[in-house]
């Protein structure tokens, strides 16, 4: 009984009755299902108890990921057999992208001195996307290499988080070019990687680009003028925006009232509304849904399949575990001491935290849809590499605080 | 400091997913049903085809609609088209198939789970209708345009309801378009959403309202017209009944009398005895019908009487003149009407069933008494003796309705005949209606009126 109260005992139980529900509700049976279920549960425990044997730090985020994994790739299975098998592999990867960048945050030294790279880094993917990149659903964000998709703008938010943790930790009384102000300077960077961002159509990473340096300046240095004028300015530009652009009135008016062209423009968010309340309190049951009318419901839209299947419960479910998850983000960034380490804590937590907030608040239509994905859960190499990049970090950083 | 405000930040996040989790119940709780509902939900008919509909059966178990391999077919054709409605993928659901739709498909609603894998199957839905006496009603009135309603007064249930032109909904595709161009309207299901005069029909209400105000004891001199309010006013073929108590004026249906009658009544008396009735309310049943009129004011004595003798602008559906013989029927009480008995699952386990409900007291016990009087003598010596049938006692009133056709040409008169029977003890309320079938209602509509007292007591 009492290995039972392990959480990692309440993982691997669901992720057996997921897969054998997904095994015996297709017809016919394929035990592909269960060699990809095995798999997943295979990875996820052994990591779980080489970060408890080990000890290297938190142990609770791995298992709040696993689990938002395995929701996730059951979904996808469901929804598109290709797709969840596809996904399996990138969790492979991405596990692996989390041991390396777990050793390289824990043992290279100078992440802290090197936001000019990281910048200008973020700028050459930036104009690299501009130059290459293909249209997808209305977004420039896609760089087609051979078979590999690779969505850059999921990188650069990384990217951007260490850049703006540099600046945060450093000095900050520096004058660029002899007179102007450091803060101002970053100002401008800020600026200009949200200028980029519209011209990709980025919205949804341009809103969260934008609040992650507005709660980071808010953390660490507090100007409240600056943050109000930066406001200010948002509000401007987004009021431009808005009388400028047609695709910016075209989300808004969607929001406001997705019925008024239902067959054009809001038909997704329809579908996405429909679906979510055919589930009711305890979903329709996975399998018996009908998710598959919503249009990328493998991608933006998984949560409302999972809330049309598994429920209302199913979808709260998702929303508090991305809740802890952030508390865990931000208890360690409270137990670290002053400087780069706490300022990418803060940052990443930040980033999952409001990333979940825009994708969500969208697909349920608390807030204007902007196309971004759900970390952990949603169908992409890009968006889980990214998504596991930065627990890595997170962990190394738990693992630091207990050093510490 | 900067751990207070990452502290501040996590509220702030909090927050967020708080509201999330939030709107997202509000959605379930408030908006689920709406959007279920709405036409753009694809889901709607992909469950709906994992369910077999259920069927839906007289109150003896003779099937009117039942679903195969997603087929919907209605044995009857045409017979039932206006009290079922129909179900369509193209056209939608209307009536029955309509307001019961959620029964019908088992109350799984959308979502549900499905254990088995087997179909699910949906409630099935038992009328009060009276298939035997269904069949008689609609033969009776054949292919001319009208309606006929029959009620059992103690309960309101509907044992037949006839409306015609109809449609048969089993090739509703096929004749959607001629259908919807008719310009005799058969998609109008006119036994409760057609609003004809009442006509002579409507003295039943103005006699109530006169033995209200004790006028029973009245004398007419009827010369065959009268001039009220600068108008003329004739009897039915302008017959003169000399010095006539209010009974027998009420047998002969004299103009004449009533006119008088109802002037002497005043107007607002008629109204309010007209909405005790049921006109001017909005009906909340469990099948849509339309409001029945009786206009609200009238100033010169010329409309008065016309509105007493049931012209002017008073418009009634067939199934409130039905009504108004139930109220006479059952001691002045109106029972709601109802076409739905009960709804079983697929065990044969009853899940609904309604009972019968006062809707509202038209009249006093001594008013019911009085007229049930008057209606069995109007059908025994007076102008309903078409409807008289032996070994039984029917009650029954005539009317022969002007309407905007009759202006211009004579024989163009809705006909009415409402009755019940037996007389003692009612068991059955009818009201027949047959539009601009001129004639009167004695000649056109009794001999209905007498087919289906008859097969129901037999």
């Amino acid at each position: 009984m009492k290995a039972l109260k392990k959480p990692i005992i309440l993982l691997l139980i669901t992720t057996v009755m997921a897969f054998a529900l997904l095994f015996f509700y297709r017809t016919p049976m394929d035990v592909n299902i269960l060699y990809i279920g095995g798999s997943v549960m295979l990875i996820s425990a052994i990591t779980y108890f080489a970060i408890v044997y080990f000890k290297l730090g938190d142990e609770y985020l791995f298992l709040i990921v696993s689990m938002l994994v395995v929701l996730g790739t059951l979904m996808l299975c469901r929804i598109n057999y290709t797709y969840g098998i596809k996904q399996i592999l990138w969790y492979l990867i991405s596990v692996s992208a989390f041991y390396l960048s777990f050793f390289i945050y824990k043992y290279v030294k100078m992440l802290n001195k090197m936001g000019t790279f990281y910048f200008i880094l973020g700028v050459i993917l930036f104009i690299a996307t501009l130059l290459f990149g293909t249209r997808s659903g209305g977004a420039k964000n896609w760089i087609r290499a051979g078979i590999l998709s690779v969505q850059p703008s999921e990188f650069i938010k990384l990217l951007y988080i260490f850049f703006l943790a540099s600046y945060f930790s450093g000095k900050r009384d520096k004058l660029v070019f002899g007179k102007i102000k450091e803060k101002y300077a970053i100002l401008f960077c800020v600026y200009m990687y949200l200028g980029f961002l519209v011209l990709q159509r980025e919205w949804g990473i341009a809103v969260l680009f934008f609040v992650i340096y507005i709660a980071m300046e808010y953390i660490f240095e507090h100007d409240l003028m600056l943050i109000l004028c930066n406001f200010l300015l948002a509000g401007l530009g987004g009021g431009v925006g808005y009388l400028t652009m047609y695709h910016i009135q075209v989300r808004v008016a969607t929001w406001l009232n997705p019925w008024a062209d239902v067959s054009k423009t809001g038909y997704q968010i329809a579908q996405s509304l429909f679906a979510i309340s055919s589930g009711g309190f305890f979903g329709s049951g996975l399998g018996l849904g009908k998710p598959e009318y919503i249009p990328a419901v493998h991608t933006d839209f998984i949560f409302s399949a999972i809330c049309e299947e598994l429920g209302l419960f199913g979808g709260v479910a998702i929303i508090l575990l991305f809740f802890i998850f952030t508390y865990r983000g931000a208890k360690i960034s409270l137990k670290l001491p002053e400087g780069f380490d706490k300022c990418i804590a803060a940052g990443i937590t930040v980033m999952f935290g409001i990333q979940t907030f825009i994708i969500l608040g969208g697909v349920i239509k608390l807030i204007p849809l902007t196309g971004i994905t759900l970390p952990f859960i949603s169908y992409g190499g890009s968006s889980l590499l990214s998504s596991f990049i930065a627990l890595g970090v997170l962990q190394a950083l738990s693992g630091r605080e207990v050093e510490k | 400091m900067t751990d207070k405000r990452i502290i501040n930040i996590l509220i702030v996040i909090c927050i967020l997913f708080m509201s999330l989790i939030g709107y997202l119940t509000y959605l379930e709780l408030f908006e689920a049903e709406e959007l279920a509902k709405s036409p753009y939900n694809q889901r709607q008919w992909a469950y709906e085809e994992d369910i077999e509909r259920g069927m839906i059966l007289d109150k003896e178990g003779v099937i009117l609609a039942q679903s195969k391999d997603g087929e919907r077919t209605y044995p009857y054709d045409n017979m039932y088209s206006h009290i079922i409605g129909y179900n369509s993928r193209i056209y939608g659901k209307s009536l029955l198939e309509s307001k019961y739709n959620q029964l019908l498909l088992g109350q799984y609603g959308l979502g549900g789970l499905n254990i088995t894998g087997n179909k699910k199957k949906g409630y099935n839905l038992y009328l009060t209708i009276d298939h035997n006496l269904q069949k008689v009603a609609y033969n009776s009135i054949g292919n001319r345009n009208g309606s006929a309603v029959a009620i059992n007064p103690k309960t309101g249930e509907i044992l037949a309801m006839v409306s015609k032109p109809d449609f048969n909904p089993n090739t509703l595709s096929e004749q959607w378009e001629s259908l919807v161009d008719n310009e005799n309207s058969p998609l109008l299901p006119r036994a409760t959403s057609g609003l004809y005069a009442p006509g002579s029909t409507f003295k039943i209400l103005t006699s109530s309202a006169a033995l209200d105000l004790n006028l029973q004891d009245m004398v007419f001199e009827d010369k065959g017209s009268i001039e009220i309010g600068g108008k003329t006013v004739s009897n039915s073929g302008s017959k003169a009944y000399g010095n006539i108590t209010f009974d027998r004026a009420f047998q002969l249906s004299s103009n004449v009398a009533f006119c008088s009658l109802g002037v002497t009544a005043g107007f607002d008396k008629l109204k309010s005895t007209a909405e005790n009735f049921g006109f001017n309310k909005e009906p909340d049943y469990d099948f849509p019908v339309a409001k029945s009129i009786f206009p609200l004011s009238a100033k010169e004595d010329a409309e008065i009487a016309a509105l007493a003798m049931g012209q002017g602008n008073t418009l009634a559906t067939p199934l409130q003149m039905a009504l108004v013989a139930c109220a006479v029927a059952n001691d002045g009480v109106i029972m709601e009407p109802r076409l739905v008995s009960h709804a079983t699952n697929n065990s044969g386990v009853t899940i609904l069933a309604t009972k019968p409900k006062q809707q509202s007291v038209a009249m006093s016990k001594e008013n019911a008494d009085y007229i049930t009087d008057m209606m069995v003598k109007t059908v025994t010596q007076g102008t309903g003796t078409s409807a008289m049938i032996n070994g039984i006692t029917v009650a029954g009133k005539t009317g022969t309705a002007e309407n905007e056709q009759t202006v211009m040409q004579k024989n163009k008169e809705h006909t009415w005949f409402v009755a019940f029977a037996p007389a003692e003890d009612p068991e059955i309320a009818v009201a027949v209606m047959l539009e601009y079938s001129g004639g009167s209602g004695a000649s056109v509509c009794g001999p209905i009126v007498r087919n289906i007292i008859r097969e129901y007591l037999r």
